[in-house]
């Protein structure tokens, strides 16, 4: 119930008009702060979502598979440049956006964390970071403006900053070979 | 849990009759001895320096203020702290972990060939006029080649060093499958495994400035250099601030006959510490231009995030203080002030360092505000803060560790006599660098610059009215000068001339009642990710910025 309550209140935090203009003012931290940030307050109401619809998570999301391919199919269309002008300048996809990153992804995410098995985190893991990686070489390396709301320095800065998170999926993805697991959970 | 128990009463007791395996004493007692020749030679030119402040002494044509300045930097700040460390964490590792293998003792004994080569490459340019480029060496000032490729070196010895305290931690953990890490070990993992992630800043930096001191290119970028140079400086400097806590968490306790407050909290702090500090670096360039507002902005709170777990330590070490106190019979909300060890050497040190942070932590902190900052930037306060720091909360507690670190490593004991001189060097060191960094605290928000050999500039009115605090500063440099001869006599007398014996290494035990460690405290993959995370929160938009809107850099200049 707190952690419903946190999540809530970041929530609310991240949509209040001057946060979401600072926040979307500079491309890196539109993608990599804000739109986690948001992922992240849905993974916190998710118990408290799971406590009142028992049957429904049951329901829809058994094994885990269409949470966390619903998941996937969010994050991919936040990464196409193109949604994220449109959310900068057509009202009702930023509202999408305040709706499907929480309750599209981080719900879902959460909820199927648990219930896919091993390789299927290891899928996830693994296509999370060579997506990531693509979109590294695209922003950094594509010679045209890719979104109009933002300039190319800060394109090439955004490239980096997916190098980076493909970087530390990478390292945590090849870690737990290394370290056993019940070791430290 | 039972053979555990068992297993560590039985390490406890073979500890206790063999002592420290010689082989794994003779790595730590020779990069121990190795730090404080090297504070001595250091201290010396602290001496001279201060001297020169004060305006007494003229120094030489072929051996000027900026040679003594940069030798001092680097011999004390890198140096010799990073010998200690490796020193103290390999004797601990040591002792925690039922001796080291023979795979980490090869890697010490590497890194230790690689720093010597260092130091040397480096104070070689130095005492030649080569490299007067502080120990900060910011381009566009050009030193000789080789001065980089003696701090690749250095950063090579590190490298190593941490290599063989992981390589010995994991082979333990094999070993003892379910069991934590020794605190004791788990703050040397973290001490190195921060100090790596600092010191790839640096590595990057010194591999552009090769090609260029060598000629094969002819500009570098200077906000870059500065940028990636304060990524290591920062760093190293809370590396240091690290190893000074581990001994406070660990050591302290069992000296004033307590016991550990928290074993979560002290995990709590080195990992917070890993993930935390590397971007806290930017704050030393927060007057720099080419840095956007925004960017300072952000890192106002990347700076100050570093302060709390400094704040969970002084809570610790108040709570530890209070509860050995009241164990011996305290009273009243401050009874147990007074039954604190205050005429053992082991506590007083390390005591006076903790004070000494709260001062220095709030001079820390004022310093990551822009317009404070603009105010002292380049002012002697900025000296009397590192002083502090690095000089009082960091070299105090290095030195009360020395009183019962060497006295273990070489099988002798500690007697009175030398206890009282402990205390004497103690109080001299103290009472010295009031009056040093107290009087450059001071002259700083005066105006008198730092970096800068004694000068009246003209007789102007103002240059000399900082001149009686100089002469502060001159006589707590000559104080300070003589508890390092003092500290260098101790170190050496407990290494070879002390009576022999048993002297214990002191591990505090955990409360009877103290909750388990939660496993996820070595969740090491994770930590490493979160921090590489925080480094590219912080780094990514302004180096991005340095190197693509970067101005046409500049060609090297000797100013000396």
């Amino acid at each position: 119930m707190r952690q419903a309550m946190y999540g809530l209140v970041l929530y609310v935090f991240l949509m209040l008009p001057p946060v979401a203009n600072l926040a979307e003012s500079v491309m890196t931290i539109h993608m990599h702060m804000q739109m986690p940030l948001f992922v992240i307050a849905g993974m916190l109401m998710t118990p408290f979502l799971k406590q009142q619809f028992p049957r429904f998570f049951a329901k829809w999301n058994s094994n885990g598979v269409p949470g966390i391919i619903l998941f996937m199919i969010v994050v991919i269309y936040w990464m196409i440049p193109r949604t994220m002008d449109e959310a900068l300048t057509i009202q009702a996809i930023e509202i999408f956006k305040f709706i499907s990153l929480p309750f599209l992804a981080g719900v879902p995410l959460r909820d199927s964390w648990k219930k896919i098995r091993l390789v299927g985190k290891n899928i996830i893991f693994v296509t999370l970071s060579v997506i990531c990686g693509f979109m590294a070489w695209l922003y950094i390396f594509s010679p045209e403006q890719l979104c109009n709301n933002y300039l190319i320095v800060e394109q090439i800065t955004l490239g980096w900053a997916f190098l980076f998170l493909a970087l530390s999926i990478m390292i945590y993805f090849v870690q737990q070979f290394f370290v056993d697991r019940s070791e430290c959970e | 849990m039972e053979t555990a128990v068992l297993k560590e009463t039985f390490m406890d007791k073979t500890n206790k009759k063999l002592g420290v395996n010689p082989e794994d004493a003779l790595v730590s007692k020779v990069y121990l001895s190795l730090a404080f020749i090297l504070l001595l030679v250091g201290g010396t030119l602290g001496l001279l320096q201060g001297l020169n402040r004060a305006g007494l002494l003229q120094l030489p044509v072929w051996l000027n203020y900026y040679q003594i300045l940069t030798a001092h930097g680097i011999l004390l700040v890198v140096a010799f702290t990073t010998l200690f460390m490796t020193g103290y964490f390999y004797a601990g590792v040591s002792h925690t972990l039922g001796g080291l293998t023979s795979k980490a003792r090869k890697f010490a004994w590497s890194a230790l060939a690689s720093l010597l080569v260092g130091t040397v490459m480096i104070m070689t340019t130095v005492v030649m006029g080569e490299a007067s480029v502080m120990y900060t060496f910011y381009p566009p000032m050009q030193a000789s080649p080789w001065f980089y490729i003696g701090l690749v070196f250095l950063a090579l010895g590190i490298w190593l060093a941490g290599t063989g305290v992981f390589v010995n931690a994991a082979s333990w953990k094999k070993a003892n499958r379910g069991q934590k890490l020794p605190l004791f070990s788990f703050f040397a993992v973290g001490g190195y495994l921060l100090l790596i992630l600092g010191s790839l800043g640096i590595t990057a930096e010194v591999l552009m400035l090769i090609p260029w001191a060598f000629g094969w290119t002819e500009t570098v970028n200077v906000m870059l250099s500065r940028t990636l140079f304060w990524a290591f400086g920062h760093t190293a400097v809370n590396v240091w601030y690290l190893v000074a806590v581990s001994a406070w968490y660990v050591a302290i306790p069992k000296i004033i006959g307590g016991k550990t407050f928290s074993d979560v909290l002290a995990r709590v702090v080195v990992i917070l510490s890993v993930i935390l500090n590397v971007p806290g670096g930017f704050h030393h360039q927060i007057i720099d231009p080419g840095i956007t507002q925004s960017v300072k902005f952000m890192h106002v709170f990347m700076s100050l995030s570093i302060a709390l777990p400094s704040l969970l330590t002084a809570f610790a070490m108040f709570a530890i203080f209070e509860r050995a106190g009241r164990k011996k019979g305290a009273t009243g909300l401050l009874g147990w002030f007074k039954k604190l060890p205050w005429k053992d050497v082991r506590f007083l040190a390390p005591m006076i360092a903790m004070i000494t942070f709260i001062p220095a932590g709030a001079g820390g902190i004022a310093q990551t505000n822009n317009q404070l900052n603009q105010t002292v930037h380049n002012s002697l306060w900025v000296v009397g803060h590192f002083h502090l720091t690095v000089g009082v909360t960091v070299a105090l507690t290095f030195f009360g560790i020395a009183y019962w670190l060497i006295p273990y490593l070489s099988k002798r004991v500690m007697t009175a006599r030398l206890n009282k001189l402990g205390l004497i060097q103690t109080w001299l060191w103290a009472i010295g660098m009031l009056f040093m960094s107290g009087s450059m605290h001071w002259v700083g928000l005066l105006g008198s610059p730092r970096r800068t050999s004694f000068s009246t500039y003209g007789d102007n009115a103002t240059a000399l009215s900082w001149d009686p605090y100089l002469m502060f500063l001159g006589i707590g440099g000559t104080l300070l000068f003589a508890g390092v001869v003092l500290m260098v006599y101790i170190v050496f007398h407990l290494m070879f001339r002390a009576p022999k014996g048993h002297t214990e290494f002191p591990i505090a035990e955990e409360e009877e009642n103290a909750s388990p460690t939660p496993k996820w405290t070595e969740r090491w993959g994770l930590w490493i990710v979160l921090a590489i995370a925080v480094i590219s929160m912080g780094y990514v938009i302004p180096i991005v910025d340095m190197i693509v809107n970067a101005p046409p850099g500049s060609p090297g200049f000797k100013t000396w």
